[in-house]
């Protein structure tokens, strides 16, 4: 067990009390994780099955044609019976429309189309019978009704050119698969780890839990920032730091105290943000049936509580110097939160690149940048490389402990006792 | 010839920005004794007790706590001296007791349970100490915040304006409290308070500063005979006019 130097223990455990009953900053740091997420999963849900979306179909065929060479039969209605039923099963609301006109209404997002002649060119052996379909622009859920109009085209297309090919089979009497000629080629995907082993479908799903995780590192940092910044100008400014200050205890071991507290926040917030992220994946999982156990990697979620403790601890460190030459609480602030929001570009820019692809030429330099390690010891887990992981959080906690002891060097007891004007 | 547990000499204090705001201050506290440092706003007192504190580097001059170079080993003067600040606060979410416990444990002393025991019975909280310190008027702040200082009974206490802001009661409270506390330990105390009749009740002998300097010393009683007045108030009103036409 790693034994704290005496003063130090002292001091972390006032801040841990202190902390303990600080209500705020609880509330800040664990239940606005916990609940943000899964919250808007859950909000955005509930708000997409209140949005009606409403469908028109025009069958303007309304026929049913056989055709003499096959014998063959096509009816127009069957797909208009089959676009109602899918459609109507998925929460749509579908009217039936005797003319273009329903495309002017403006409460129809979607209008389907059956042109006339549908059903002869359909059944037909050398015309392509087409669906037109209507969406306005601009309008999310419309976007989904149209895919499944889509879906439902394709499955009538897939079924009559089935049907076709048999009756032509039959008609010139060979015997053959009816897949071998309606999909003579096909393309696979093989999902493989970056060592060519086969890996599943979870695979991806992981890597993209991973990207959220690291976007969802700038979510733990910025309360962890605000609460060293409180610690230390807050102390000047509600005049309880003298007292401290001439203790025996250096002052040195005063702010790593403040640190060790404030990072101790931040792997309870990064836990309760990854739980948060669970619960969102929950529902999320809810809605497209994959059970939520195969995405979840508790390993993954450790690194991720490792990680965090680490960026946090280089946030601070390198905004201690900016923080204890500022004069007040709201400049001090002021410094956090710029750091902070570099520290949230990167993760945003984590979120939508590779940074473990990149070439050594670009990655090489980033690599004087913390946070560069942080996304860099999540990536290198999701691809499989657990080595390279822990070399970037032992990189992070190098970096993070040399500005950690820079920055508590470069402190002015006499500043930060009294405010420079 | 007793023991002088400070001896402060010659000591200058430019701040950064160049206020001039101690020209040479020297005095000596001996063992047992209560020093009182008084004057006017802005004349050095606070200034002067932090730099024994080791809080602020002199410019320039030497303090020594019982034989110890504050100026050079800080961490080691501290262990012999117990500061109150002028402004001092207590942490609101912590306990009364909590604060003694914390700060006997910070100060490493030997046995915490007795001291933080001799803190409570210093602070005359009783029960109250176990609410929070957020909950307390500024008299209780500041009773606890002197029995923190002299719980560990430091060879020297600094207390800057001890009484500042109490009611009547309060003061009487904390006066009793030194007086005692100095009777039992032989501990000597450097207090600065702008209450004359605080100052004649407790102190020894008294530093007049103006400016910066100390330009008048002695006992209460000394001081008043030498301006043949009736208080201490009119000695420093007189001195205070010698001076500048000085
Ligand atoms: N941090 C500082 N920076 C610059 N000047 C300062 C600082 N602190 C005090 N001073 C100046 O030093 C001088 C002495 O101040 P000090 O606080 O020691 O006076 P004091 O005797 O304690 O006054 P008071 O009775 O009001 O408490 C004043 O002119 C003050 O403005
Ligand atoms: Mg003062």
């Amino acid at each position: 067990m790693l034994r704290l130097p005496r003063y130090i223990r002292i001091l972390l455990g006032k801040e841990l009390l202190d902390l303990s009953r600080d209500r705020k900053t609880l509330f800040t740091s664990i239940l606005l994780p916990l609940t943000m997420l899964p919250l808007l999963g859950l909000v955005s849900l509930l708000l997409i099955a209140q949005q009606p979306v409403n469908v028109a179909i025009v069958d303007l065929d309304t026929s049913k044609y056989t055709d003499p060479q096959l014998g063959l039969t096509v009816d127009s209605h069957w797909l208009v019976g089959n676009l109602t039923h899918y459609l109507r099963s998925y929460g749509y609301n579908v009217s039936l429309a005797e003319s273009l006109e329903v495309v002017r209404d403006p409460k129809v997002d979607v209008v389907v189309v059956i042109p006339p002649g549908f059903a002869e060119n359909a059944s037909s052996l050398d015309r392509i019978a087409h669906v037109t379909v209507y969406k306005k622009a601009g309008y999310q859920a419309a976007s989904r009704a149209e895919s499944l109009v889509y879906s439902v085209v394709s499955a009538f297309s897939y079924n009559l050119s089935r049907a076709k090919i048999a009756a032509l089979l039959e008609i010139a009497n060979v015997a053959a698969s009816l897949q071998a000629i309606r999909n003579p080629v096909q393309a696979l995907t093989e999902l493989v780890s970056v060592v060519g082993e086969r890996v599943s479908f979870e695979a991806e799903l992981r890597s993209l839990f991973a990207r959220i995780l690291v976007l969802a590192l700038s979510f733990v940092v910025t309360p962890a920032a605000s609460y060293v910044i409180d610690g230390i100008i807050g102390e000047r400014e509600r005049k309880t730091i003298e007292f401290l200050m001439v203790s025996p205890a250096p002052l040195s071991h005063i702010i790593y105290a403040k640190m060790i507290a404030a990072t101790i926040l931040g792997i309870i917030s990064a836990v309760f943000d990854a739980a948060g992220l669970v619960l969102y994946m929950f529902f999320m999982g809810l809605v497209y049936g994959i059970a939520i156990g195969i995405i979840v990697d508790y390993r993954l979620l450790v690194l991720h509580a490792v990680t965090a403790f680490f960026t946090i601890l280089s946030t601070i460190t390198i905004a201690l110097p900016f923080i204890t030459k500022t004069r007040g609480i709201r400049s001090a602030s002021n410094i956090a939160s710029i750091v902070t929001t570099a520290g949230l570009v990167f993760f945003f820019t984590g979120f939508l690149i590779d940074y473990i692809k990149l070439p050594p030429h670009i990655l090489y330099p980033l690599y004087a940048i913390p946070y560069v390690h942080s996304i860099l010891a999540i990536q290198a887990y999701v691809f499989e490389d657990p080595v390279r992981s822990v070399m970037h959080i032992l990189l992070l906690a190098l970096v993070s402990l040399a500005l950690l002891i820079g920055a508590t060097k470069t402190i002015d007891p006499e500043k930060l006792l009294v405010a420079p004007s | 010839m007793p023991r002088k547990v400070l001896v402060v000499d010659s000591v200058h204090k430019t701040y950064k920005g160049g206020v001039y705001a101690v020209r040479g201050v020297s005095f000596t506290v001996y063992e047992g004794e209560i020093y009182g440092l008084i004057g006017p706003n802005g004349a050095g007192k606070t200034t002067t007790l932090r730099m024994i504190a080791g809080l602020i580097k002199p410019s320039k001059g030497s303090i020594t706590v019982d034989g110890v170079d504050a100026v050079r080993e800080p961490f080691r003067a501290r262990k012999l001296v117990g500061y109150l600040p002028e402004e001092a606060e207590v942490y609101s979410r912590l306990k009364g007791i909590e604060h003694l416990k914390f700060y006997a444990e910070l100060y490493g002393v030997n046995n915490v349970d007795e001291v933080v025991e001799y803190g409570a019975s210093l602070s005359g909280l009783g029960s109250r100490l176990y609410e929070r310190a957020g909950n307390y008027s500024k008299g209780m702040k500041r009773r606890l915040l002197l029995a923190i200082v002299l719980m560990r009974k430091p060879r020297l206490a600094l207390l800057d304006e001890p009484t500042s802001g109490l009611d009547v009661y309060a003061s009487v409270h904390v006066r009793e409290v030194i007086k005692k506390y100095v009777r039992e330990t032989r501990s000597s105390v450097v207090l600065s308070s702008h209450n004359m009749l605080e100052v004649e009740y407790l102190c020894d002998r008294i530093g007049f500063m103006y400016n910066g300097r100390i330009i008048l010393e002695g006992s209460p009683k000394s001081i008043i005979d030498e301006y043949g007045v009736d208080n201490l108030e009119e000695a420093f009103t007189k001195a205070i006019e010698e001076f500048r036409s000085a």
